[in-house]
């Protein structure tokens, strides 16, 4: 259940129009550029060098989530008072049957340098902060079209269309958090990695390099998680040998 | 939509007719939430209560309680109520309760509790996407589901529903989409043909496994409901709720990055129990919560997904590996295996225990073989202890076959059938305590757990208290470690936490002690708690009530504090403590008396005949040393107190104390019309004062 892309971000720049290269290098192709060679300098018309890079990202350990939604139903409650898993600009996905590790995943936004789901806005209500780069939405500017929930480059897509409010919506890092006491967005915190109890949400101030399948993050090489008796490996495949703990129940 | 934590709307769907009827909530308000409500939905739809389980005049109710679906931590259990067949000898008005993500999913389809009454003609299953609740064909030459495993059934309606890695839901831009796998209950084979001890499952692991609800819903062809909701719960103030929340976890939880080496207090340190500890089998990769949880429980695992999610007495055979095998600690390839067939099948895994034992006493009193009391050729299969055993017995109990047919009765009945109930419930071969429901933790010893099993209708499963006085200092006891909270100090915590009573001799479990006025109080303390902030709010039992925080400087948990803060910002009502243990006392007077319209009296609360007459010993499958906090002498201690039975006379004295704290006639042991009255239950007065069984005066 890795994170997909609906694109393949293989080919080069040049073999591409402008659109299917910010669909591309939204997802796996982007990290692989900033990762390696193609951070600045690169030229593109249409003034899409504008877009800011996100000043903050959220990073999840896809082995570390225990499924329990917490980040959920916490992010549509800051958000928009309400608990609901649909509302949610994070989505975990969980198959709870099947074997671990490729029985999760977890869906959050990841900021894209070429924001697909920006360029694809006819309103300009999807845009990046000027201040932040976070990308967000301005649900008074939104007027339903849903192409940027059409245009992200992920499965699922992490744009989404708020059925109750009758937006488009995504994640903004908790900067537009009314029901909340806390200071959200790129300065702030982020109710997803705060209410994580398995600490499998985490906050970077600087895009990860990542893969086709997305990001690899592990975020289990503490003593904790080894003391729990889980897998701390990259791959996520040492069985513990023993149960987590003794005792009665 | 509502800001009170409801969803504002319950299903009631008549299998009969196949009529589905959706109606408010604002009625049922009253009651709190789960069990409270299902409680009052089976009092009015239930006509004849005094039929049996497996009576299509029988209703279940499946209620989520009042906190799932919201940010609460440890706030996702569902209670399923409805006369269960496990309950022996009458088969009686009772309860089961899950995990998971059901009862959350169910809340955000917009539903308080969903209502089943009838008899589907042919199979059938529940499928509910928000407001569309269809009633679909579960048989062969429909949905085929009927026949299947409790997995095979799930894999099969989530493909059916056309779950993927996407949004989906249809084309439902206005009603909602979602990335969720909808959240099945099913039943296995074993529910199907209608055994006694069949269970619900949902998920791997999440199962309401005590009562035989699976035969309920198999007597009623209802095979399964699933459930998708996309909608949204109000949070009353969702800025509290947070807070709340921060504040267990900065004072409270576990900080999953910096645990220490699992020590003996590890699994009963509730709000600080640590993931993954409530599993005993081995190969987990990692630990899965119910919605919303922090605690985190349960455990998936790296090989096959064996038994996801299986825990505590999922491991039933794990003894019985042991003693083969001589290992120290159990397998996937055995345990983990067993666990994964009782969780496919369907079957209570406490009761499969119960009947691994019993036919293990009973084959070493050679009673057990071909042609022989118990005709079987089980031992023939394998030794006790393989999988090959384990795998026979479960696949045999399931479908009804060779020894099946005795088994599927359940434990309690098997014995009757055999005429051996009342010879072996007295030497004790045949572990029931009381009510039809295996030994679990013991009255003789554990006073409080035992008789609030007594004074129900089921075995309490309900480990309130059980975690700090009896699993903290027996855990320390058996691990030669000293407590790190001295039994005085203990006593003074709890005493200090159980409003409004704020008795520290509650806990007092000396021979004395347990027939005490204190012991009344703890025992209603406790069905009072259970009632309201677990069975009816959906608070788990993992981490409620939290007295004692050994991590912390002053040992003391969250409780009573927390109550109140996770009322106020849910459901945005001033509740006090002692409020809602009033509720907790209004509920359990209601149950009670749907108990005795079932033929409830003073002289069925009792035990069976081993534990006045057999020591408590260390002797049998799981047994282990009762050190449980004493005051004795002026001091209070920990003390081993193994070894006890219970006096029979004391029981009887202890029991007039109770009904009279109670307000209920001590001849009888039901509830005046004072009483009721005074809880606003003069409804019910006026039932059982028709059924002349009214109380006399206190």
């Amino acid at each position: 259940m890795a994170d997909n892309d609906k694109n393949d971000a293989e080919g080069t720049p040049k073999s591409m129009d402008r659109r299917q290269f910010i669909t591309g290098v939204g997802g796996a192709g982007a990290g692989l550029i900033l990762g390696g060679f193609l951070v600045k300098g690169f030229f593109l018309p249409d003034e899409v060098f504008a877009i800011p890079a996100s000043e903050g990202y959220l990073l999840v350990d896809t082995k570390k989530c225990g499924g329990c939604t917490s980040c959920m139903l916490a992010c549509s409650m800051t958000h928009y008072g309400r608990s609901s898993l649909s509302l949610s600009r994070i989505q975990v996905l969980n198959n709870p049957l099947a074997e671990y590790p490729n029985d999760m995943s977890q869906a959050q936004c990841r900021q894209c340098p070429y924001p697909a789901c920006v360029d694809a806005c006819p309103t300009g209500a999807n845009h990046a902060d000027p201040e932040t780069g976070v990308r967000m939405v301005d649900e008074a500017k939104c007027i339903g079209c849903e192409r940027c929930v059409n245009a992200c480059p992920f499965t699922p897509s992490r744009m989404q269309w708020n059925h109750e409010e009758k937006h488009a919506q995504k994640c903004d890092l908790c900067a537009s958090t009314p029901f909340w006491n806390e200071e959200g967005g790129a300065a702030g915190v982020q109710a997803c990695v705060e209410i994580c109890p398995m600490k499998a949400i985490e906050f970077s101030a600087e895009i990860p390099v990542q893969a086709d399948k997305g990001y690899q993050v592990n975020l289990r090489a503490h003593d904790g998680w080894a003391t729990l008796g889980f897998p701390v490996d990259d791959a996520g495949i040492a069985a513990p040998d023993k149960p987590a703990a003794a005792g009665g129940h | 939509m509502a800001t009170d934590g409801f969803a504002g709307r319950i299903i009631k769907v008549d299998l009969t007719t196949r009529k589905v009827e959706v109606i408010d909530t604002d009625p049922y308000k009253e009651w709190g939430g789960g069990r409270g409500i299902g409680t009052a939905l089976f009092w009015e739809m239930c006509e004849d209560k005094t039929v049996s389980g497996l009576d299509p005049k029988n209703v279940v109710t499946i209620t989520p309680g009042r906190f799932n679906g919201t940010p609460v931590a440890s706030g996702a259990r569902t209670e399923v109520q409805a006369i269960g067949p496990q309950v022996y000898p009458t088969e009686m008005f009772t309860s089961s309760n899950f995990g998971g993500r059901w009862g959350g999913m169910l809340k955000l389809a917009g539903y308080d509790s969903i209502a089943i009454s009838g008899k589907a003609d042919s199979p059938v299953w529940i499928d509910i996407q928000d407001d569309q609740i269809q009633i679909r064909d579960a048989s062969e030459v429909g949905d085929a589901i009927w026949g299947l495993d409790t997995y095979d059934t799930q894999n099969r309606v989530w493909d059916l529903l056309g779950a993927n890695e996407d949004w989906r839901a249809g084309d439902r831009r206005d009603s909602g989409r979602t990335t969720q796998r909808s959240a099945i209950l099913t039943i296995g084979p074993a529910g199907e043909n209608l055994c006694y001890d069949a269970c619900l499952v949902h998920d791997g692991g999440a199962g309401a496994g005590q009562s035989g609800f699976g035969a309920v819903w198999g007597s009623k062809n209802l095979k399964a409901i699933s459930v998708i909701g996309t909608g949204s719960i109000e949070i009353a103030d969702p800025a509290a709720l947070w807070d709340t929340r921060a504040w267990l976890r900065k004072e409270y939880m576990f900080d999953v990055q910096n645990v220490t080496p699992a020590g003996p207090a590890v699994t009963t340190d509730t709000m600080a129990g640590r993931p993954g500890t409530g599993q005993c089998v081995v190969g987990v990769g990692r630990p899965e919560a119910c919605m919303g949880c922090h605690r985190s429980c349960h455990g998936k695992r790296v090989v096959g997904g064996i038994g996801n999610g299986s825990q505590c007495g999922d491991s039933w055979y794990l003894p019985y590996e042991k003693m083969l095998t001589k290992a120290k600690s159990e397998t996937l390839e055995v345990s983990g295996r067993a666990a994964e067939l009782v969780q496919r099948l369907g079957i209570n895994a406490y009761s499969t225990a119960c009947f691994t034992r019993y036919l293990n006493e009973l084959n070493k009193l050679g009673l057990v073989g071909k042609g022989n009391v118990v005709d079987t050729d089980l031992f023939e299969v394998g030794p006790l202890g393989s999988y090959a055993w384990a795998e026979a017995l479960c696949e045999r109990l399931a479908y009804r076959k060779e020894v099946g047919e005795l088994l599927a009765l359940g434990p309690a009945r098997m014995g009757e059938k055999l005429g051996r109930y009342e010879e072996d419930t007295k030497s004790g071969i045949l572990l029931i305590q009381s009510h039809g429901y295996m030994h679990h933790y013991d009255g003789r010893t554990e006073a409080e757990y035992g008789l609030s099993s007594m004074l129900g209708a089921r075995d309490l499963n309900d480990h309130t208290f059980n975690y700090v006085t009896f699993w903290l200092p027996t855990l320390f006891y058996l691990y030669k470690m000293e407590s790190p909270i001295p039994a005085g100090k203990l006593a003074e915590i709890i005493g200090s936490k159980v409003l409004p009573y704020k008795d520290p001799m509650m806990v007092d479990y000396s021979d004395e002690g347990m027939y005490s006025e204190s012991m009344v109080k703890l025992v209603s303390w406790h069905r009072h708690y259970s009632q309201f902030y677990k069975a009816s709010l959906g608070l788990c039992d993992k981490a409620f009530a939290s007295f004692i925080a050994v991590q912390r400087e002053d040992l003391a948990g969250p409780t009573p504090e927390v109550e109140p803060r996770l009322m106020k910002s849910v459901m945005g009502e001033e509740v006090t403590f002692e409020q809602g243990m009033e509720r907790g006392e209004r509920i359990d007077n209601f149950e009670r008396a749907i108990l005795i319209l079932q033929g409830r009296d003073r002289d069925q609360e009792v035990y069976s005949q081993y534990m006045y007459e057999v020591p408590e010993s260390l002797v049998g499958d799981q047994r282990y040393p009762s050190v449980l906090p004493v005051f004795e002498n002026g001091e209070w201690s920990y003390k081993n107190v193994t070894g006890r039975t219970v006096d029979r006379d004391k029981l009887e004295q202890w029991k007039s104390l109770y009904y009279e704290f109670k307000g209920w006639d001590p001849k009888t042991g039901w509830p005046t019309r004072a009483t009721l009255e005074k809880l606003d239950l003069g409804f019910v007065a006026d039932a059982l004062e028709s059924a002349k069984k009214i109380g006399g005066t206190a």
